[in-house]
C-alpha cells in the first residue's frame, strides 16, 4: 500500500463524512486495528438505523413528538447543517449521534376561539411549522444489532 | 301600513320546526306528481328523448321523457313514473324530479356540447334535522350510441372563488350572492328579508366549461333550503331549482331563470396554477357526507345564574395566553405592542346616549373609573394600543355591573372624541351571548376642548370590502363585510382555499380617513364580541375581544396583520327604498 494515501483516509474518518462504500479491512486494519474497523461498522449500521427511522417517521409508520409533546410529521437531512456525529463507547454496546435536520413539527391549535374552532371543524386544526434542529439520539446494541434507546429533538 | 321585508328574527335566531319524515312525505306528495313549478316557461329540450346517463361512482340513469313534464326512470335497475321541469341556459339543460313516495329526488345538469353530465342526488331526513336537504354529486356523461364514454368530467374548481353577483329570479327574489370560499358561500337576501343581514352556507362549485358553472348551497342551520343554479359568468344569466321549506313549513319546489349584475372579483389565496375544488375534505365516505360548521351545537348554553357564578369565579383581562407546547397566542400572536402614553392621562368620556366615565390611568395596565359625579373610583385592569398617531383603543371590564360590562373604547386626542362599543352579556337569547350598543362621545380632559356636535360616525366605507387577517402562523381568515350591518370571516384551509365561513351582525365606525372602528357579534355561535380598529395605511388591526362562557369572563387582545382583497361594489343595494321605488 501506498503510505502517502494513508492521511487521506485518516482525513476521511476524523471528518466523519460518510463512505460511500465499507472501507477494506486490511487497509484499516493497517491504520487502527481491528478496533477501528469494528467502529466503523457500528457507525455505519448506525447510520442505517438513522436512515430506517427517518423513512418511517416520513411514511407514517412511527410517531415522534418534541420535548413539550408537539407531534413531528417529516424529517429531512439538512446538508446545510453541521456534519453528523455519531459517537460509539468503547465497550461497543452503546453509541450516541447527532445529525442535523429540517422538522416539521404540527402543534394543535387551541379551541378557545371561534377561528380555531372552525379550523379544527373543517379537519386542519393544527399549524405547521420547519424548523433546523439536531436529532439527538442514544442508541443500545442488542443481539438483533443497534436500536434507538432514546430520541431528542435538540437545538440545531 | 305597507309593511316591511324585515323578518322578526334573524335565520339562526328562527326556530324551524323540526319536521318528522312522515310530514315531509305528505308535503313533498303533489310535487312529486306534479313536478317543479316555473314561473318561466319550461324547456322541451327532452321532450320524446331517451337518454342514459352513467356516472362514475353513482347511480345508472334511464330517462324516458314523454312531452314536457312526464318521464319516466329507471334508477339502477328499479322504474319510477315522476313528473319533471326542465330549463336551458346556452348548451346547457337542467331538469329536476321528485321520486313519488319517497323523500328523493334529482337534478341534473347536462352540457349538450360535451355530453357531460353532473347528477345531483337529493333526499331528506338525512340528517338529524329531516328539514335540511342532503345531497351528493355524480359526475358522468350521457351514453351516445356507438361513441365510446369522453373521458372527461365536469369537476368540482375554486375557479368562482372571489366572485360576487347580484341576482334577480324570475318569479322575484332579489339576492347578492358572495363567493369568498371554494367551500361556503355567502348570501344576502334583498327582497326577501330586507337585506340587512349576509348568512353563509356550504356550498358547491362545479367547472362545466369556463363560462358556465354549477352552483349548490344548503342552508344548513336555517331552513335546510337547498339551491342550485347553473351560472353564465358573461351573460350574467342563471337556471336553477329551490327545494326546500320556508320558515312557514311551506314547500319549495321550483325552477327558476336568473339575471344578473356583477358585483366585483376579490383576490384567492391559493399558490398559482391549484385550480382544484372541494378544499374542505368530506369527513366520511358515506354519501352526502360534508363538513358543516354547526357552532351552536357546541356552544355552551348558559343560564343567567350560571353566567354571574362564572363571571364572579373567573374574569381575566388581558392575561396571556400560554397554552402549553403550541406557541401560538390565539388571536394576537401578530398584534402590536400595548402602549403606556395613557399613563398619568386624567379624563372623562362623555357619550351622547351613554353614561359619562371618569378615568385616571395609572400605569400601562391599570386605571382607576368611576361614574362621572359618583365618589368611589373603581380600579381596573386594562390595555391600550396607539393605533394612529393619538387615537388609541384601550378596554376594560367594569366589575359589578349587573350584566358584567365591557367598555371597548377608541380615544382620539387629535379630535377629541371618544366611541365606545359597550359589551354585556345577558342577552334574551343566551345569557353568556355578547350584545353591543355603539355610543358616540367626547373626550375632556386637560388641553382638549372637545367639538359640540361633531363626533365618530357610523360609516358605508368599509361595505363590500374584503380583507385577511393574519392572526398566528396557521390562523388567517378573511373578513367580508357583507352589508353595513353584517362581518362575515371565512377561514382559510392549508391550501390557501376559502374553508368554512360564518357571519354575524357588526357595525362599522369612521374615526379618521383611513382608521375605523368595527365590531362584529358571534350571535349563536361562540358569543363572543369581537372589536378591533382597522388602519388601512399600516394594515394592521389592534383590537379586543369580549367572551364569556363557562370559564368565565375574559377580554383579549386581538391583533394581526392584514392584506387587502378586494372591494365588491355593492352600496348600491343598501340605499333607502320604498314601495314606490321598486314600484
Amino acid at each position: 500500500m501506498n503510505p502517502e494515501t494513508i492521511p487521506t483516509r485518516r482525513f476521511f474518518l476524523k471528518a466523519g463524512a460518510v463512505l460511500a462504500a465499507p472501507m477494506n479491512g486490511p487497509a484499516l486494519a493497517a491504520i487502527g486495528g481491528d478496533a477501528r474497523v469494528a467502529e466503523h461498522e457500528d457507525q455505519a449500521a448506525i447510520r442505517i438505523v438513522h436512515q430506517d427511522w427517518l423513512r418511517d417517521i416520513n411514511g407514517g409508520r412511527a410517531v415522534a413528538q418534541t420535548q413539550v409533546g408537539e407531534t413531528v410529521r417529516r424529517i429531512a437531512e439538512d446538508h446545510e447543517g453541521d456534519a453528523d456525529m455519531i459517537a460509539v463507547a468503547s465497550d461497543g454496546r452503546s453509541a450516541s449521534a447527532r445529525f442535523a435536520c429540517a422538522v416539521e413539527i404540527e402543534t394543535a391549535l387551541s379551541r378557545e376561539t371561534t377561528l380555531e374552532q372552525m379550523a379544527h371543524a373543517q379537519g386542519e386544526g393544527f399549524v405547521r411549522r420547519t424548523e433546523r434542529r439536531a436529532v439527538a439520539a442514544d442508541y443500545v446494541k442488542t443481539r438483533y444489532g443497534w436500536t434507538i434507546a432514546r430520541v431528542e429533538f435538540a437545538t440545531a | 301600513m305597507s309593511g316591511t321585508p324585515y323578518p322578526k328574527e334573524p335565520m339562526y335566531r328562527y326556530a324551524f320546526t323540526r319536521l318528522s319524515p312522515v310530514q315531509i312525505l305528505a308535503k313533498l306528495g303533489p310535487a312529486a306528481h306534479g313536478g317543479p313549478s316555473s314561473i318561466s316557461p319550461i324547456s322541451d329540450a327532452l321532450a320524446g328523448k331517451t337518454i342514459r346517463i352513467v356516472t362514475d361512482k353513482g347511480p345508472t340513469l334511464a330517462y324516458k321523457f314523454a312531452g314536457l313534464n312526464r318521464l319516466s326512470v329507471a334508477e339502477n335497475g328499479k322504474t319510477f313514473q315522476a313528473s319533471y321541469g326542465a330549463l336551458t341556459l346556452d348548451s346547457v339543460v337542467l331538469f329536476a324530479h321528485l321520486i313519488p313516495g319517497t323523500q328523493r329526488g334529482y337534478a341534473v345538469v347536462i352540457d349538450r356540447a360535451t355530453n357531460l353530465a353532473t347528477v345531483v342526488e337529493l333526499w331528506f331526513s338525512g340528517y338529524q334535522d329531516n328539514r335540511e336537504v342532503q345531497r351528493e354529486i355524480w359526475q358522468g356523461h350521457v351514453e351516445q350510441a356507438g361513441k365510446d364514454a369522453p373521458t372527461a368530467r365536469h369537476a368540482a374548481t375554486n375557479r368562482i372563488e372571489g366572485k360576487g353577483f347580484y341576482w334577480k329570479q324570475d318569479a322575484g327574489p332579489e339576492t347578492l350572492e358572495f363567493y369568498p370560499s371554494a367551500a361556503y358561500s355567502h348570501f344576502v337576501e334583498l327582497s326577501r328579508q330586507g337585506g340587512e343581514f349576509g348568512y353563509c352556507a356550504p356550498s358547491d362549485y362545479i367547472r362545466i366549461s369556463d363560462e358556465l358553472y354549477l352552483y349548490t348551497r344548503t342552508e344548513c342551520e336555517f331552513s335546510g333550503t337547498f339551491t342550485l343554479y347553473v351560472m353564465d359568468l358573461n351573460r350574467i344569466e342563471q337556471i336553477g331549482l329551490r327545494l326546500g321549506f320556508d320558515p312557514h313549513d311551506a314547500l319549495e319546489y321550483y325552477l327558476f331563470r336568473g339575471t344578473g349584475e356583477w358585483l366585483g372579483q376579490i383576490a384567492q389565496f391559493e399558490k398559482f396554477g391549484d385550480i382544484a375544488g372541494n378544499p374542505v375534505p368530506r369527513p366520511s365516505p358515506e354519501k352526502g357526507s360534508r363538513r358543516v360548521y354547526r357552532p351552536l351545537q357546541t356552544m355552551p348554553k348558559m343560564t343567567k345564574a350560571e353566567v354571574d357564578a362564572a363571571v364572579a369565579r373567573n374574569t381575566r383581562v388581558f392575561v396571556n395566553r400560554t397554552t402549553a407546547g403550541n406557541g401560538a397566542a390565539g388571536m394576537a400572536t401578530n398584534g402590536a405592542a400595548p402602549s403606556d402614553k395613557l399613563v398619568g392621562k386624567a379624563m372623562t368620556l362623555r357619550y351622547d346616549d351613554g353614561p359619562a366615565l371618569d378615568y385616571k390611568f395609572v400605569d400601562a395596565e391599570t386605571l382607576n373609573w368611576r361614574f362621572a359625579g359618583t365618589g368611589a373610583w373603581t380600579n381596573a385592569r386594562y390595555r391600550a394600543w396607539e393605533t394612529a398617531p393619538d387615537a388609541f383603543i384601550f378596554g376594560h371590564v367594569l366589575e359589578g355591573t349587573p350584566n358584567h360590562d365591557g367598555h371597548m373604547v377608541v380615544v382620539d386626542f387629535d379630535q377629541g372624541l371618544a366611541t365606545c362599543f359597550n359589551g354585556t352579556v345577558n342577552t334574551p337569547y343566551f345569557a353568556n351571548e355578547a350584545a353591543a350598543k355603539t355610543w358616540f362621545g367626547v373626550i375632556e380632559a386637560e388641553g382638549i376642548v372637545p367639538p359640540r356636535r361633531r363626533r365618530h360616525h357610523f360609516t358605508d366605507d368599509l361595505v363590500g370590502t374584503a380583507i385577511t387577517w393574519n392572526y398566528a402562523p396557521g390562523l388567517t381568515s378573511m373578513h367580508l363585510y357583507s352589508t353595513p350591518n353584517t362581518v362575515s370571516w371565512i377561514i382559510f384551509t392549508e391550501s390557501g382555499a376559502g374553508g368554512m365561513e360564518w357571519s354575524g351582525p357588526g357595525a362599522f365606525v369612521k374615526i379618521r380617513d383611513g382608521l375605523y372602528f368595527a365590531y362584529w357579534l358571534e350571535d349563536a355561535c361562540n358569543g363572543t364580541l369581537g372589536t378591533i380598529t382597522i388602519n388601512l395605511r399600516t394594515m394592521h388591526d389592534a383590537g379586543i375581544g369580549y367572551h364569556c362562557g363557562t370559564e368565565g369572563l375574559s377580554m383579549s387582545q386581538i391583533g394581526a396583520h392584514a392584506r387587502l382583497a378586494g372591494r365588491f361594489d355593492i352600496t348600491k343595494y343598501y340605499q333607502p327604498k320604498t314601495k314606490r321605488d321598486e314600484a
